[in-house]
């Protein structure tokens, strides 16, 4: 299954973040998503969902307009994992992660390898809201794969997570792409999106973007050119005395 | 206890309460006459208290749900308000009951076309301007009430009084209000897991396939509708919309299916309970409902509060 931006122009009031994009996401990729606060990569998320309409150009999943597919048949095949958090009233973390197989209908998912995948199985049973900001975020993120999305969209998910949560997500991205799906990430981290990522995106949030591979796109000169200057210095490898 | 066991459990405690409810008074020794006020006065009245209830209940679960808070209760948008303002602008005129009544009715629909038309552009993504309208509507008529009862004839004001703290004595058609009540709770069962999808943010929501904008006007309608009928019939009887469903969600009334129901059993229990207290603590003469319910449910809900 393969979702293609074409031409597509994200606007947000009178400015334009992201001119005329052309983007294939093939089947077994993993895409990663770059750019300072407010360059668009939530919204371009939102549109690759179709949850928006860019103002010109179209997303098509396999040959097929986005915006003329059901909303529920979009949902058996695209899943997004949106920043923020929820604030309703949920029963358990089971109750909460269950939700994501809700375009299934009331065919019963068996959760359990979801839970031991994202390590709640001893949360299974609490209050949601008793939960830490990374346990709720494991929650969230398993409530995505109740969903089983073959594209699946992810906005800033290593946001709350541990190392070595963070690692065990890029590996559930590594493996849902073996699978043949395709994830898109958005990531602050060059480091991260090095390892795990097989594209990437700039969005530098003028209009412009660049595609490309990790190793032609993460340089010091074009991060610096992406986040500003000096930044650079962030990543680079230290000579000083570590820490530990 | 699993949630199967619980409703059983409100169920019987609705069936007690509404023995209740019946027993509730003094009865003649003239067994004719005793029937006759069980089944024409105090059964009709009984039955109407509990579907009061239940559609207070069930459409302060909607709201909740709707504004994704748990302060949201029926009244928020100005419903109580509106009603309030015509039926006492028709009681200040002099006018009988049943066009007292009407009035009420149209006063509410009054509020909430009011409200959804100030506020209603961007309930896709974002509640806050509609709740915030309504907010403001709630406060504009409740300046006008005020301004009415200072001007009222003085003769007129316990009644007007009554009215908006919600009484039960008006009540004439509890066939109707069951009616109400049915139809209600099937359209919001139908809508339950599309409710628990709906607690997540909008944006989360829609990727599940979920029509949010509609999903909510849904909502909005039917917790409308089911106020505004209660509100025709016996005022502005406050904090069952409020206390039953946040008291059941704390006590682990979670998905849709489950709550819904459990607030209207829980809901038309605590009225009936109410309404039997205010008829008879200061018999023969009776006290407004809506003083009984808050004073029942304060308590309890602080107690709840207390719960970790």
């Amino acid at each position: 299954m393969s979702l293609v931006a074409h031409r597509v122009t994200l606007q947000v009031g009178p400015r334009t973040l992201v001119d005329t994009l052309d983007l294939v996401l093939e089947p077994g990729e993993v895409l990663g998503i770059l750019g300072p606060n407010g360059a668009g990569k939530s919204t371009l998320i939102s549109m690759l969902a179709g949850l928006a309409v860019p103002a010109c150009g179209q997303i098509m999943l396999d040959n097929q307009p986005l915006a003329a597919l059901l909303p529920l048949t979009r949902a058996q095949h695209i899943g997004v994992l949106p920043q923020g958090d929820e604030g309703g009233f949920f029963g358990s973390v089971a109750d909460f992660v269950a939700l994501g197989h809700y375009p299934f209908g009331v065919t019963a998912l068996d959760l359990t390898p979801l839970f031991a995948a994202w390590e709640l199985a001893d949360l299974a049973h609490r209050p949601l809201d008793s939960l830490s900001g990374g346990e709720r975020q494991r929650a969230r993120l398993a409530q995505l794969a109740a969903q089983q999305p073959r594209i699946a969209l992810l906005d800033e998910p290593l946001t709350h997570l541990d190392p070595a949560h963070q690692a065990r997500l890029l590996a559930w991205a590594r493996n849902e792409a073996d699978a043949g799906h395709s994830v898109v990430l958005t990531l602050h981290d060059p480091n991260w999106a090095a390892g795990h990522c097989d594209h990437l995106l700039f969005l530098y949030g003028d209009g412009r973007w660049q595609l490309g591979t990790p190793a032609a796109l993460l340089t010091p000169v074009s991060l610096e050119a992406l986040y500003g200057a000096g930044t650079a210095a962030l990543w680079r490898k230290s000579d000083r005395a570590q820490p530990v | 206890m699993s949630s199967a066991a619980k409703l059983l459990l409100l169920g019987l405690t609705a069936l007690l309460a509404l023995a209740l409810g019946l027993m509730a008074g003094a009865l003649p020794a003239d067994h004719e006459l005793a029937m006759q006020i069980l089944t024409e006065l105090r059964g009709p009245r009984v039955a109407a208290a509990f579907a009061c209830g239940g559609l207070l209940a069930l459409a302060g679960a909607l709201m909740q749900t709707l504004f994704r808070n748990p302060l949201a209760e029926p009244y928020l948008l100005g419903v109580s308000g509106g009603a309030g303002l015509l039926a006492l602008l028709g009681m200040a005129a002099g006018l009988a009951w049943p066009w007292v009544s009407m009035l009420a009715f149209a006063g509410s629909l009054l509020a909430l076309a009011l409200a959804a038309a100030l506020g209603g552009r961007l309930l896709a993504r974002d509640h806050t301007p509609l709740l915030l309208a309504g907010v403001m509507l709630a406060a504009g008529f409740g300046a006008l009430i005020a301004l009415v009862l200072s001007v009222a004839p003085i003769e007129r004001l316990p009644g007007m009084l009554f009215f908006l703290m919600g009484d039960l004595a008006w009540t004439s058609n509890p066939f109707m209000l069951w009616a109400a009540l049915l139809l209600a709770v099937g359209a919001a069962l139908g809508l339950s897991r599309r409710l628990d999808v709906l607690q997540l943010s909008p944006l989360k929501a829609a990727s599940l396939g979920v029509t949010v904008a509609p999903t909510r006007w849904m909502l909005f309608t039917l917790a409308g509708a089911c106020t505004a009928l209660v509100v025709a019939q016996a005022g502005s009887i406050g904090f069952v919309g409020l206390m039953v469903p946040h008291a059941l969600r704390k006590t682990g009334f979670a998905g849709h299916r489950v709550l819904l129901p459990a607030c209207v059993l829980a809901g038309g229990s605590l009225l009936v309970l109410a309404d039997a207290l205010a008829r008879t603590v200061i018999a023969p003469r009776e006290l407004p409902v809506g003083v009984l319910t808050a004073l029942l449910g304060v308590p309890m809900m602080l107690w709840l509060l207390r719960k970790p």
